[in-house]
C-alpha cells in the first residue's frame, strides 16, 4: 500500500502549556485507495499480531443497488442517505505494510456513518468477524428497513463469507416517526469477542418503539461457535436507549459483557451508562450512569459511549454536551461498574472534543479522540494508568491543514496501540505509545 | 417536555405548519422559493448569506430531515419569523442532510415547511459550514444560533425549543 506522504510528528502538550516535547511515531500507512471517499474506520489486532483495518467508502452512484436505494428514498420522502461499501485491509508484518483492500459486503448495501460505524474484531483462533448495518426491504410492508448483518473471514481477511442478517425482521412500521422513514431499524451497533470466543453483536432496535416514544431497545445475537451460527437475537435492554448513540461492548476475564450506551430518562436527560450481563444469555443489568453534568437534550446527540474492562476496573468515555466546554469526559469504575469516579475532561483547553476511542495497554489504557484547538479537527491521545487517571500529557497524532477525525484503537501485544483514523477522505493507521 | 409526547407534537406541528404556510405570503426575495431546488451552501456561501443580513437579527437553524426534534421546532421558527420580521428578524436554515440529497430535501421542505428559508450543506463534513458561526459545534441537532445585528452570535441553543423559548432568546438580541 501507499506509504504516507508525510511523517507524523506528535507534539506533546500539557494542559494550558505550550508544546514541551516531541514524540515520533512510525510512519502511518494509508490503507484506503485514492479513488475512495473513505470514512469511519475500525481496527482490530489478531492473536498472531495481524492487524485488520475496516472502513466505509461511498458506493458507486450508478450501481443498481444505489439506484434502487435512491428510488426508495424518493418514495419515502425523507431518509438518511447511505449506500456504502465496506473494505478491509490486513497487515501481517506488524503494520508496516497492508494488503490490497478486500470488499466485504455485497452491493452498496451498507448503511453507515461515523456515528454508526461497522465493527471488526478477531476471535482467539484468528477468525475475523465483521458486523454492520445494512439496507434491506421489508416485502410485506413494502418499505425500507435497516438490519444488522454479519460476515467473517477464516483465511486472514482474504475472503469473506456471504453476509448474514443477525437481527430479526418484524412487522413493526414506524416509518413516519423514526430515522429516515425506515419502518424499523437495527443499527448503531457494536460487536466484540469475549475471551472464551463468544461473538456478541448488539444494536439499537426500534421493534418495541411506539409511535409516542422516542427511545430504543438493545438486542443482541450471540455465537458460541466462532461465528458459524448465531442464536436468535434477544432483548438485552428493554427501553430507554438513546436511538442514535452508538453502543460499545467489552468483556471481563470471565467473558461477561459490559455495554456502553446512552440512556434517556425523565426530561430528555441523556446519560452515558455502563451495564453488565451474566455472560450466559441474560439481559444487561441496571445501567449505571458514569456521571458528569446532566445533559438534557430534546435532539439527536449522535454520541457513543465507549469502554474497556480489566478486572473490576472499567475505563469509559463519552461526549457530554452539558460540560463547559462540551467534550469527551473520561470516567473510571473500580467496582465492576457499580459506581464511577467523577468524570474528567480529556482536553479541557480544546474548543470541542468528540469521538472517543479507548483500548487497554499493559498496565492501563489509551484514549484517543478528535478535537478542534486552533485549526481543523485533529486526532489526539493520552495514556491512562491502572486507576484510570491521566498518566501523561495530551499528544497530537496529526497536524497540518488536513482534517483528521474518528480514531479507532486496538491493543497490541507489544504494549503499543494500533490507531486508525480518517484524514480528509483517506484512512490511515499506525502504532502509538503514549509518553508518560 | 416529556419525551413520550414529542412525536405526536411533531405531527401536530407539521400539520400546523402546512396550515400556516397556506396562508403565508410569498417568501422574501432572498429566500429560496418553496418550489425551487434546494440551494447548496458551503462555508463561504453561508458567510456571504449572513453578511447580506447584517443589520438584522438572524436566527440560524441547523436541522436535518431525519432529526425528529428538528422537525418539531421548525414550524415554530417559521411562525416566529413571520411575527418578528417587522422588527428585523430573519430565519436562515441549513440542512445537514447529505449534499447529494438536494432534490429529496427540497421536496421534503416543500411538503412540510414551504416557507422555511433553508440551504443544504455543500461539503461532506458537517463541521465545515457550522464553523462559520461556531468552531466548537459538536454536531448535535438541532442547534440554533441567534446572531445580533452586528453579525455576532448572541445565543446558541441545542435541542428542540418551544415557540416561547425561542421568542425569549430572540428578544434578548433585539
Amino acid at each position: 500500500m501507499l506509504p504516507a506522504r508525510k511523517f507524523v510528528i506528535a507534539l506533546v502538550a500539557t494542559l494550558g502549556a505550550p508544546a514541551l516535547a516531541i514524540a515520533v511515531h512510525a510512519a502511518p500507512v494509508v490503507v484506503s485507495t485514492p479513488d475512495q471517499k473513505a470514512l469511519a474506520p475500525d481496527v482490530a489486532v489478531g492473536p498472531k499480531g495481524e492487524i485488520a483495518v475496516l472502513w466505509l467508502a461511498k458506493g458507486d452512484p450508478d450501481s443498481a443497488a444505489a439506484k434502487a436505494a435512491e428510488a426508495e428514498r424518493a418514495q419515502m420522502g425523507h431518509s438518511h442517505q447511505s449506500s456504502m461499501n465496506l473494505y478491509v485491509a490486513v497487515s501481517t508484518d506488524g503494520g508496516a505494510t497492508f494488503g490490497e483492500p478486500v470488499h466485504v459486503n455485497h452491493g452498496d448495501d451498507v448503511w453507515g456513518f461515523a456515528v454508526s460505524r461497522p465493527r471488526i474484531a478477531f476471535g482467539p483462533t484468528g477468525t475475523l468477524h465483521v458486523a454492520y448495518p445494512a439496507n434491506e426491504h421489508q416485502a410485506k410492508l413494502d418499505k425500507a428497513i435497516l438490519m444488522t448483518h454479519y460476515t467473517r473471514s477464516t483465511d486472514g481477511g482474504r475472503t469473506f463469507e456471504a453476509p448474514r442478517r443477525v437481527s430479526t425482521v418484524t412487522d413493526s412500521d414506524l416509518s413516519g416517526v423514526i430515522h429516515g422513514g425506515f419502518a424499523s431499524v437495527a443499527a448503531f451497533g457494536t460487536m466484540g469477542v469475549a475471551p472464551n470466543g463468544d461473538v456478541y453483536i448488539a444494536w439499537i432496535d426500534t421493534r418495541n418503539m411506539k409511535a409516542d416514544s422516542s427511545t430504543g431497545s438493545v438486542y443482541a445475537a450471540v455465537s458460541t461457535d466462532d461465528g458459524r451460527t448465531f442464536a436468535v437475537d434477544r432483548m438485552m435492554v428493554a427501553d430507554g436507549v438513546c436511538p442514535c448513540c452508538q453502543l460499545s461492548i467489552a468483556f471481563d476475564g470471565k467473558s461477561r459483557p459490559y455495554l456502553g450506551s446512552r440512556s434517556v430518562t425523565g426530561d430528555n436527560l441523556r446519560s452515558s451508562t455502563v451495564a453488565r450481563a451474566d455472560g450466559h444469555g441474560g439481559p444487561f443489568g441496571p445501567r449505571i450512569a458514569t456521571g458528569g453534568a446532566p445533559w438534557h437534550l430534546n435532539g439527536c446527540p449522535l454520541k457513543p459511549t465507549v469502554l474497556v474492562v480489566r478486572g473490576d476496573t472499567i475505563y469509559t468515555a463519552a461526549h457530554n454536551g452539558a460540560e463547559k466546554p462540551p467534550g469527551v469526559m473520561l470516567a473510571a469504575s473500580h467496582d465492576g461498574g457499580a459506581s464511577f469516579d467523577a468524570p474528567r475532561a480529556v482536553q479541557p483547553d480544546a474548543l470541542v472534543t468528540d469521538a472517543p476511542a479507548i483500548a487497554l495497554t499493559r498496565d492501563g489504557a489509551m484514549i484517543a479522540w478528535h478535537a478542534k484547538v486552533d485549526g481543523p479537527r485533529r486526532v489526539y491521545y493520552r495514556a491512562l494508568d491502572a486507576r484510570g487517571a491521566f498518566a501523561g500529557p495530551v499528544n497530537a497524532l496529526t497536524d497540518g491543514d488536513a482534517t483528521s477525525q474518528n480514531p479507532a484503537l486496538a491493543s497490541r501485544a507489544d504494549d503499543r496501540v494500533q490507531v486508525a483514523w480518517q484524514q480528509d477522505d483517506r484512512i490511515y493507521t499506525t502504532a502509538i505509545a503514549a509518553p508518560r | 417536555m416529556k419525551r413520550r409526547a414529542f412525536i405526536p407534537t411533531a405531527v401536530a406541528a407539521l400539520i400546523a405548519a402546512r396550515a400556516a404556510a397556506a396562508a403565508a405570503p410569498a417568501s422574501t426575495p432572498a429566500s429560496p422559493g418553496a418550489d425551487a431546488a434546494l440551494p447548496l451552501a458551503d462555508a463561504a456561501r453561508l458567510r456571504a448569506i449572513l453578511d447580506a443580513y447584517r443589520g438584522k437579527v438572524v436566527v440560524l437553524n441547523l436541522w436535518a430531515s431525519w432529526c425528529v426534534p428538528c422537525l418539531r421546532e421548525i414550524p415554530d421558527l417559521v411562525r416566529i419569523e413571520k411575527e418578528l420580521a417587522p422588527r428585523g428578524v430573519v430565519l436562515v436554515g441549513v440542512s445537514m442532510d447529505e449534499p447529494g440529497d438536494a432534490a429529496r430535501v427540497a421536496a421534503f421542505r416543500a411538503q412540510h415547511f414551504p416557507q422555511f428559508r433553508t440551504w443544504l450543506r455543500a461539503e461532506s463534513e458537517l463541521d465545515a459550514i457550522a464553523s462559520v458561526v461556531d468552531p466548537a459545534w459538536n454536531e448535535v441537532l438541532p442547534t440554533t444560533y441567534v446572531l445580533g445585528r452586528d453579525g455576532k452570535v448572541a445565543r446558541r441553543v441545542q435541542g428542540a425549543k418551544t415557540h416561547d423559548e425561542f421568542v425569549s432568546l430572540i428578544e434578548s438580541a433585539l
